[in-house]
């Protein structure tokens, strides 16, 4: 029997198209016991790396290829040779794919006039009538063309072959056999006949024959094709085989930019004059030995591996931005070192953590390291477009995200290709959560009024557990370049994002991993933006420039307020669960940050870890080891894995895994809830603890602990980057409230708080806030000279809804220069048009020049350009008029419509007299209550919190005149009430207060809906379903 | 004058419920975009589930289950307009559609027939409800103000300009039809009612509105006049004959029934106009009219091949009672296309175009009876026929397919059977339960007939072939 291998097969990367994942295809081709596979998706490369990983890992050849049609003309599949042949067909993608619009590609004829060696081509003939396209094709690949004969038990395959035999014999090309292959196996034919109908956005039913008439276009078996065949159309195929000796990694040359460098430095010796330049800097009194020794032996390590340009790549665009005063922050395994201490990368003294660095950098795994940055979110595009500009776009590009089908969309695209109609597509897919990668449940269908026992269900059902994973499409990742010395387009296809002046690569962030290319994440941070705006206030207000690593570090005050959970506003511990946690945790130095930060996490709550820690911290569980070893590695977390890093020394110090390997176990965890695949994982680790003595519960219960990391297990070195971050936030809420206040509102929107509920914070430390005043707000929020030396908070223009910036700069600089007279000089001067005129004397900010704001929007509307005429002229004046003037609840309002808080009131203590009636209590009543008392409470509700680990319990915020409250809704009681609940918003509550460590929540136990007693008022409720 | 306000607040969703015979249960009305829904109007029933305008679909549907949704449609809405229009039209010669979802009726002119008024708007009450229409009533000095009463009023009756003008001034300054930034203005300057804004000085509001914010209040007080566009009835066909005797048969009736048609078409012809159906309704002297309907094709309005039409269903009809009187009505009057014939075509006049002896069909067995046979794009043969109402417009698919498909396959044995090409397989149809996989053969039998057979994917080669169809 001849051999085979297979030259034209699509894997699930020719989106909607492709019914197999390349390991479906390569352990399904292994099996069929083919020769090779080539791999040659519709004018992209985006999936060849996972096809070079499945072959490397199956043992079976990879033939890199692609198939494409040419515009006006024939239709083709492209084979690489060489590594000549790589770089062509990368080029040639790439101009396909520049060429026109995100998702589509178009190949001119004109593109086949460069030379075309290294790449062989397959000719599919679309008839057998018409040799013009062969003879073109012949003309430019000479003896390197060869005829497709795909039989798939067509209408007459005898008759087709002798045709399509006799093209060959008449243009002298050689024929061979190919499968034209769309799956693994006949199996997936449903889901192929899918794709088709959800690629030509029809129903399945309706697709008529846009579907394939049958399901050959499999990886079918060796004597199937051999009585299809004769025997020298197979023969060709492996002789192909032989002929393409093209490896992925080994053949792609790739290198860091050189220009990095200056002339007369290696790389390495110029990375060591910088550190050496840092250190005095970092370490004004000299570095200590042990920094000394860390850093020699990092630079040993990096100069080892070759990764001088990746560091001073890095350390290049954080130079820039700190010459253009953009704050920011780098993390990731390996940014925690002296190294990148001394280059500014990071401000974390790595003195101050006990990470390692080999952990990250192994010599083992040929890797690159991983440093992300973080900048200030609003200034990260001027960082994006620099390293445009020093690299050039031919250089540069950012790295494609692989957008995968999740349960919900999957099964709307399955749901409505099987002609369900919108509002059944809509329920199916809110019985699945919003990211989850598993079918709904059958309770869950029912719930929701589905029969998943009828056959139309089933289908769904079945075809949407195939469908998820598979990838959808390529966008940009937000922020992770790949820069290379050499042309991009000759390593990997480059095509146009959807936004534009961005290009992108077609490989993903695992793709680059695997394949050594470097890559560095440039993110944003809302937080950098708010501290570089405190830095900025607290140097003007204070003579002093202060910076995160001169924050003075164990500062008590400081992490007294953390304890007391007042941390409104700071970084990461700002959320109801962190602030929930605590006052249980009670920080009280750097590291325990550390631990808060990753503490709260989906992943911990599920492994249920949190709750041993908290118990042996408070000394209500022994802290025990179950040997020496892992007290090194646990001791820190009191024996309870909570990072990444330490299941992955657990790994190698009780399991005997290699650091690689642990490396391994690391990615499969943040990966197997999508792809499985864990239990060679669980087999070897149980294995190797029982041999090195572990019991065997002790292995079972840390591998479901290493589940539940899940995807969100949190490093460590990313925890700690944060929690310096957590604690210079803290720092300056405890210490400079104002400008801390001040600076977040300014770089709003970010976290989790409104400016309303910040302000709101505010006020309860007694800090003086002022109305917003033409006379000398600006359009940031500024700080002003309040009593006693302390700062008040004057709240800028830009918190009035719709003003526009440029107005408000405008009016602040005619202010400079003279003070407002009257509202017609405001509005002549500042050149403001009816619109800004009436929404400043709606937000109140005329108060000064023409009384409250009904009088204001009436003198506004009265003040008309002054033509040349009458220049100087006073105009006649008006009789005055009497207008009334607004009420309290009025004003309330209209400061909450116009400026989204109010300085006046509290909308809750103008209705207290109707609550108290109503038997509510205040937030400030509580403190009398024990715990266990039922109580009735009221609160405008600003948040609504289901989260996806909590066993569908809805947290729910109530906000009063003095501060707010937690409640705790119990899914029969959210189900019950469930209109209240999601509509209210102004609710009573009624139910049971609950104490624990100084964390306060209502559970209730009946909800009331108030809101019409506050009709106009807009307070946004922020869900957060 | 007098003017009438009818204000019907809810008109769509009236134009909905009164066709309902569940009225009484949940129902919202439902508008926007596929993936954005919006409530637009919600009965009583559903009000009381808590459902309301303007909430999404979905915030809807996680609110409350078991209502009814149905889809705004705001043709259909418009039709009823009409139709009240054409109903108020009785009352009064100046109806006016000028605001939507309200009447206009200038009264004063009518008080002598109807009036007065309290016996008049009690008799348009009865109506509207009898026709299943919410409504309210205002009477005011001029329309304008009429309308913008019946914002806040129900019953109201200022009947002159100085009752008409203090009904005004109580008026919230947001109900009056102002423009919305006009409107906007006055209550962020505190003026909340018409009397606070008639009380300023007139210069003063002239400095700050545009001119056609004190248009507007001229004109709700009366001081101005608003040219109205005034409501005439629609075009429509309709003729009665009485006969005098009763008629016993059909064929009896071919006489009058010529006249009718020749009436009909003369009124086409004048209104350059053709006729897509029209109805026959033969009155007897008990019990309800027979009623026939003719309906084309196309809009034809020739007297001798609608008479034809008309002769056809007549014939057909037993007629189960004498008939009185005869009344035809004709609504669906469309622009009549001719058919571009050549100055000398020579049509031979026993030759009949395929369209009329398609008609002729229809008439004579009647609609049912006259199918086409359109092609399915599917690859299973026997889903890829199907009888339908109009031609189909989808090609055939690619390969040859036996024009004469058999209702069900049968078993073709083996013998004597060549088979010249194949096996094409076809796998396909699971979506809908019906997949079928299977190996087609092109063969041909001892005696010379192609046929097209299978046999299914998996069975021996020696298993006997279903025929499924033949080549002609």
């Amino acid at each position: 029997m001849s051999g085979y291998a297979e030259l034209h097969c699509l894997s699930n990367f020719s989106f909607q198209r492709g019914a197999s994942s390349a390991m479906e295809l390569f352990g399904r081709a292994k099996q069929q016991g083919y020769k090779a596979l080539a791999i040659t998706d519709e004018c992209t490369l985006a999936g060849i790396v996972r096809a070079w990983d499945a072959a490397r890992k199956v043992e079976l050849p990879l033939i890199v290829g692609s198939e494409m049609r040419v515009e006006d003309g024939p239709k083709l599949v492209l084979l690489v040779e060489n590594p000549t042949g790589y770089q062509r067909l990368c080029g040639l993608i790439t101009q396909a794919r520049r060429r026109t619009e995100k998702g589509s590609y178009r190949v001119l004829r004109e593109d086949f006039e460069q030379p075309m060696n290294g790449l062989l081509a397959l000719w599919v003939a679309d008839t057998t009538d018409d040799p013009a396209p062969g003879r073109w094709l012949r003309e430019i690949f000479g003896e390197r063309l060869w005829l497709a004969v795909h039989l798939h038990h067509g209408h007459d395959d005898r008759q087709r072959l002798q045709d399509l035999l006799a093209l060959a014999r008449e243009l002298d090309i050689r024929p061979l056999a190919c499968g034209d292959v769309h799956m693994h196996s006949r199996g997936r034919r449903a889901l192929q006949d899918c794709m088709t109908a959800i690629r030509h956005h029809t129903t399945v039913a309706e697709a008529g024959h846009r579907l394939f008439a049958n399901g050959e276009r499999h990886l079918r078996a060796i004597e199937q094709l051999a009585a299809l065949y004769p025997p020298a159309l197979l023969e060709e195929t492996t002789r192909i085989a032989a002929r393409c000796h093209f490896e992925l990694k080994r053949d792609i040359n790739y290198q860091y930019p050189h220009e990095i460098v200056p002339q007369g430095y290696t790389a390495g010796a110029w990375l060591r004059d910088l550190c050496e330049r840092g250190i005095p800097t970092r370490w004004p009194a000299g570095i200590s030995d042990k920094n000394r020794q860390a850093l020699e032996h990092e630079l040993q390590l990096i100069t080892d591996l070759e990764y001088e340009s990746y560091f001073l790549t890095v350390h290049d665009i954080v130079r820039f931005a700190r010459e253009q005063g953009i704050l920011c922050q780098g993390r990731g395994s390996a940014a925690n070192s002296v190294v990148c201490f001394v280059l500014g990368i990071t401000e974390l003294d790595p003195s101050q953590t006990s990470l390692l660095f080999e952990r990250f950098l192994s010599r083992e795994r040929k890797e690159p390291p991983d440093i992300d940055v973080d900048f200030e979110h609003d200034r990260r595009e001027e960082v994006l477009q620099y390293v445009f500009r020093r690299y050039g776009r031919h250089r540069a590009a950012l790295t494609a995200v692989v957008s995968t089908y999740h349960a919900s969309g999957a099964i709307r695209d399955i749901g409505r290709v099987l002609g369900l109609p919108p509002d059944q597509l809509g329920a199916l897919s809110d019985c699945c959560g919003r990211w989850s990668d598993r079918v709904p449940s059958p309770e869950r269908l029912v719930e929701a009024g589905f029969d998943p026992d009828s056959p139309l269900l089933h289908r769904v059902l079945t075809l949407t557990g195939e469908l998820m994973g598979f990838p959808r499409h390529l966008s940009q990742h937000p922020g992770g370049f790949v820069i290379s010395e050499q042309p991009l387009d000759t390593l990997v296809p480059v095509e146009n994002a959807a936004m534009q002046e961005r290009t992108v690569i077609q490989w993903d962030k695992d793709d680059l991993d695997m394949m050594g290319l470097l890559k560095v994440d440039v993110l944003a941070l809302g937080m950098l933006s708010a501290l570089r705006r405190c830095f900025d206030l607290y140097e003007v207000h204070r003579g002093k420039r202060l910076s995160i690593a001169a924050i003075p570090a164990d500062d008590r005050p400081t992490y007294d307020m953390i304890s007391r959970a007042d941390t409104i506003g700071v970084f990461q511990i700002e959320s109801r669960a962190q602030m929930a946690m605590l006052p249980r945790l009670r920080p009280q130095k750097f590291y325990d940050l550390v631990i808060q930060v990753a503490i709260v996490r989906p992943g911990p709550i599920q492994g249920d870890m949190v709750h041993p820690y908290l118990r042996r911290r408070n000394n209500q569980e022994e802290v025990v080891y179950p040997s020496e070893k892992l007290k090194a590695v646990f001791e820190r977390t009191l024996g309870v894995p909570l990072f990444q890093e330490q299941v992955m020394s657990l790994a190698i110090v009780a399991a005997d895994f290699t650091p690689g390997e642990a490396d391994e176990l690391r990615r499969s965890m943040a990966a197997w809830k999508r792809h499985g695949g864990l239990e060679p994982h669980r087999i070897r680790l149980t294995e190797g603890m029982l041999r090195n003595g572990y019991d065997l519960a002790f292995a079972e219960r840390i591998f479901e602990q290493i589940k539940g990391f899940g995807s969100y297990g949190f490093p460590e070195s990313h925890a700690a980057s944060f929690a310096l971050l957590t604690y210079a936030s803290c720092w300056l809420k405890c210490h400079e409230p104002a400008i801390f206040a001040c600076a977040l509102i300014n770089s709003w929107p970010m976290g989790f708080y409104s400016p309303d509920q910040i302000l709101q914070d505010a006020r309860r430390h007694a800090i003086e806030i002022r109305p917003v005043d033409v006379r000398h707000s600006h359009w940031d929020c500024s700080l002003e000279p309040g009593q006693g030396g302390a700062l008040a908070l004057r709240i800028g223009l830009r918190q009035v809804r719709g003003f526009r910036e440029e107005d408000a700069r405008r009016l602040a600089r005619v202010r400079e220069v003279q003070a407002f007279r009257d509202v017609g000089d405001l509005c002549l001067r500042a050149g403001l048009d009816n619109r800004a005129r009436d929404l400043l004397a709606d937000a109140g900010a005329l108060a000064a020049l023409a009384g409250h704001r009904y009088q204001a929007r009436w003198e506004v509307a009265a003040v008309q350009a002054q033509l040349p005429l009458f220049a100087g002229i006073e105009p006649t004046p008006e009789i005055a008029v009497a207008l009334p003037a607004p009420s309290v609840g009025e004003d309330l309002f209209a400061d909450y419509n116009s400026i989204g808080t109010t300085l006046g009131p509290h909308p809750l203590s103008l209705l207290r007299r109707r609550l108290t009636a109503l038997g509510c209590r205040s937030s400030r009543a509580l403190d009398d209550v024990a715990h266990g008392d039922s109580i009735s409470v009221a609160g405008l509700v600003v948040g609504r919190q289901r989260p996806q680990t909590a066993s569908g319990v809805t947290f729910v915020t109530l906000e009063d005149e003095f501060g707010m409250l937690n409640v705790v809704v119990w899914r029969d009681l959210a189900e019950r009430q469930r209109r209240v609940l999601v509509g209210a918003q102004l609710m009573q509550v009624r139910g049971k207060l609950e104490f624990a460590d100084g964390v306060r929540h209502l559970i209730a136990r009946r909800l009331e809906d108030l809101s019409p007693l506050l009709s106009g008022l807009d307070v946004r409720s922020r869900d957060f379903h | 004058m007098l003017w009438a306000c009818i204000l019907l607040p809810q008109l769509a969703l009236d134009s909905v419920l009164r066709r309902r015979e569940d009225a009484d249960q949940p129902l919202v009305l439902i508008t926007g975009p596929a993936n954005r829904r919006i409530v637009q109007a919600v009965n009583p029933p559903a009000r009381a589930l808590g459902l309301r305008a303007g909430q999404s679909l979905a915030t809807a549907q996680a609110l409350a289950g078991g209502f009814t949704t149905v889809e705004h449609d705001p043709a259909a809405t418009e039709c009823q307009q009409q139709l009240l229009a054409a109903w108020a039209y009785r009352f009064s010669s100046q109806v006016s559609l000028h605001y939507p979802r309200a009447l206009l009726l200038e009264v004063e002119s009518s008080l002598g027939l109807f009036g007065p008024w309290p016996r008049f708007e009690a008799c348009l009450r009865k109506e509207l409800k009898t026709l299943g229409f919410s409504h309210r009533i205002v009477l005011a000095s001029n329309p304008v103000a009429a309308r913008m009463l019946a914002n806040a009023h129900d019953g109201l009756a200022a009947s002159d300009a100085e009752l008409t003008r203090a009904a005004l001034a109580a008026m919230p300054i947001d109900r009056l039809g102002l423009p919305a930034d006009a409107a906007t203005a006055f209550s962020r300057m505190g003026l909340r009612h018409l009397h606070q804004v008639l009380t300023l000085p007139r210069e003063t509001l002239g400095r700050r509105f545009p001119a056609q914010v004190q248009l507007h209040l001229d004109r709700l007080l009366g001081l101005r006049a608003m040219a109205l566009d005034c409501y005439l009835p629609p075009d429509r066909f309709e003729s009665r004959l009485e006969l005098n005797f009763d008629v016993e048969s059909s064929q009896a009736l071919l006489f009058p029934l010529r006249r009718m048609i020749e009436d009909l078409a003369a009124f086409l012809a004048g209104r350059d106009a053709g006729v897509q159906r029209f109805d026959l309704f033969l009155e007897h002297a008990e019990g309800a009219d027979t009623r026939l309907q003719v309906g084309l094709l196309a809009a034809e309005r020739d007297a001798g091949r609608l008479l034809e039409l008309a002769r056809g269903r007549l014939e057909q009809l037993t007629l189960r009672a004498a008939v009185r009187n005869l009344r035809l009505s004709a609504e669906e009057l469309p622009a009549f296309v001719p058919l571009a014939g050549e100055l000398f075509s020579a049509r031979a006049q026993q030759q009949q175009g395929w369209e009329q002896l398609r008609e002729r069909l229809r008439a004579r067995l009647g609609d049912d009876a006259v199918r086409t046979v359109g092609v399915v794009a599917d690859h299973r043969p026997e889903c890829a026929w199907r009888s339908a109402d109009l031609p189909a417009t989808c090609a055939p698919g690619p390969a040859p397919r036996p024009g004469w498909l058999l209702e069900a396959p049968r078993s073709l044995p083996l013998n004597g059977l060549r088979l010249l090409a194949g096996p094409e397989r076809i796998e396909s149809g699971w979506w809908d339960g019906g997949d079928v996989r299977r190996d087609y053969y092109l063969v041909e039998t001892a005696a010379g007939q192609r046929g097209w057979a299978y046999r299914q994917l998996g069975e021996s080669r020696d298993s006997p072939l279903w025929l499924q169809g033949w080549f002609a």
